[in-house]
């Protein structure tokens, strides 16, 4: 879990040296997207409420951001703080476009970058991915795809029971990682 | 056991969360609490596939287009669903496709309403120049212009007369005899006569007509009408007022006056007096203008009409004739407006005379 903290957490240095290499290299980018990518889409979807809204909000935040990575200059700010400044204006336009967000997107943008809650829910999707393989994809398919237990099972040729169980165990799994994680 | 029930009791809490997410959370034991906790924050989890496929969309096109237009990065995110396709409507009227703007929402209909006037007003705006330039063709300008001097005043004698006539008689029972004319003078003392009534004046004159003196004819023993056909018995005819012929005035033929033929007043050639030499102009004292055919209006004609027109002694116009015609009506139009209108008649010698006129009617469109 301390690995993960790690991972989660990057140190300053070495991300000041991806976002210097992936505007030398734009290929490199995939890296600053790997670790950011959680981040960026829990902080919108908490905001949208909405899967294929934050997943499209999301998309236009990196295709802006590898746009304007050369001009994008490093003030001490994590990276996200950067990713997330653009998901906010897109948030603020999307919201004077279709006036269907209560909620106004003013905050901070360094306090927005260091919000709690939206970094346990971008630990919660990252731990997903680290969960054994029968667990991750009962978690995907019932939460991502929405699918029925009978559907799940029916992909993978278990019984409902079976289903029930590891969501039950994967479920379970998550909170003693999130309580590791949280020390 | 327990964990089947455990299994069980929180599938059945997550399947009322995913159907109905806007409602309370179903009261669990502590345990399941907690799951459920996590299971709700796992619904927005985002599809492993989309992060995929996000990832190879940007590493495969920042090679290609590195500073690509993100209005088409974003337009390709878009197109991907209705959902999107409403967005687009909301970015280009959202006033009129979106929710409302901020905290005030916006009705289509008054959208609709407000946007009609707007484009109404443009369009009265923007064709008021072809407004106002139709409006003023369709109000036709008219002019009568009296071609003839009309100075009030009588104008000078002239040593020419033409047209006018004269004539005369002394009531005979037969028409007058046939002979020559006598000598054409500027005035006249004694008319001519054939049967002389009179052996012994006291002021022996020589009888002439009035017209011009450089008119000549060829002197014949008798004085008479050349034109009459009568060369015996002798007459001085059976007009009246001196002068040989039907007519009055000392002359000699039909006409009145001391000139020779028809026609009035004087001279030889016919007609109404012209006016110089003693006539003065017609002065025009009611000249309403015509009015313009629709015909000519709608085809924008122009043109100006002239007419010949006999002012009588009455001050009335009468023989009204169009010597030059424009068509489309408005010959007719301008007949029609110079009908009513009043002259003071010409003045000869303190008396009202008819005289022949040129009237020139201009119609315009401006």
């Amino acid at each position: 879990m301390k690995a993960l903290e790690d991972e989660n957490l990057t140190n300053q240095n070495d991300e000041r040296l991806q976002v210097k290499a992936a505007q030398q290299d734009t290929a490199r980018f995939a890296e600053l997207y790997e670790n950011n990518f959680e981040r960026v889409y829990a902080y919108i979807a908490r905001r949208v409420g909405n899967r294929e809204e934050a997943q499209d909000l999301t998309a236009d935040v990196f295709h802006q951001a590898l746009v304007n990575l050369p001009r994008f200059e490093w003030r001490g700010l994590p990276f996200v703080a950067w990713l997330l400044g653009i998901a906010a204006n897109l948030l603020s336009d999307r919201w004077h476009q279709v006036a269907r967000l209560r909620e106004v997107v003013t905050e901070d943008l360094e306090q927005v970058g260091m919000e709690d809650d939206i970094e346990q829910r971008a630990v919660l999707y990252q731990l997903v991915e680290t969960l054994p393989d029968d667990q991750r994809r009962v978690i995907i398919r019932r939460f991502a795809a929405q699918k029925s237990l009978r559907e799940i099972a029916t992909e993978l040729g278990r019984s409902e029971g079976a289903i029930k169980q590891l969501q039950l165990r994967a479920l379970q799994n998550l909170r003693e990682r999130i309580r590791s994680n949280h020390g | 056991m327990a964990s089947t029930s455990m299994a069980d009791q929180l599938e059945d809490a997550i399947e009322m969360m995913i159907a109905e997410p806007d409602s309370a959370p179903p009261k669990v034991d502590l345990k399941i609490s907690e799951l459920l906790g996590i299971a709700a924050e796992l619904r927005l989890l985002p599809d492993p596939e989309f992060r995929a496929e996000l990832k190879a969309e940007l590493l495969g096109q920042n090679h290609a287009v590195p500073v690509a237009a993100n209005v088409d990065i974003r337009r390709q995110t878009r197109e991907q669903g209705q959902a999107r396709w409403d967005l687009k409507l909301d970015e280009i009227l959202p006033t009129l496709f979106g929710a409302g703007d901020r905290n005030y929402p916006v009705h289509r209909g008054n959208f609709a309403i407000s946007a009609a006037i707007h484009a109404a007003l443009i369009a009265v705006v923007a064709t008021a120049g072809i407004w106002m330039t139709r409006r003023t063709q369709l109000t036709p300008h008219t002019t009568s212009i009296l071609l003839t001097d009309i100075s009030a005043y009588a104008l000078p004698p002239s040593i020419d007369k033409s047209g006018g006539g004269g004539g005369g008689g002394d009531k005979d029972k037969l028409p007058e005899s046939k002979g020559s004319l006598p000598r054409f003078a500027r005035e006249q003392v004694t008319p001519p006569t054939i049967v002389v009534r009179n052996e012994q004046p006291r002021l022996p004159a020589e009888p002439t007509v009035v017209g011009p003196p450089a008119l000549t004819v060829p002197p014949t023993s008798q004085i008479g009408n050349p034109l009459s056909a009568i060369l015996q018995p002798p007459s001085n005819g059976t007009g009246f007022g001196g002068g040989l012929g039907s007519g009055s005035g000392g002359g000699i033929g039909s006409g009145e006056g001391p000139g020779f033929g028809p026609g009035h007043g004087g001279g030889t050639g016919g007609g109404a007096y012209r006016v110089g030499g003693g006539v003065s102009a017609p002065r025009p004292i009611y000249d309403p203008d015509p009015e313009y055919s629709e015909e000519a209006r709608h085809a924008k004609y122009q043109g100006t009409v002239l007419l010949w027109v006999v002012v009588g002694p009455d001050g009335g116009p009468r023989d009204i004739r169009v010597q030059r015609s424009l068509g489309m009506g408005l010959d007719e139009k301008a007949i029609e407006a110079v009908r009513k209108w009043k002259f003071e008649p010409s003045m000869k010698d303190g008396h009202p005379v008819a005289v022949q006129v040129n009237i020139e009617v201009s119609f315009r469109l401006y």
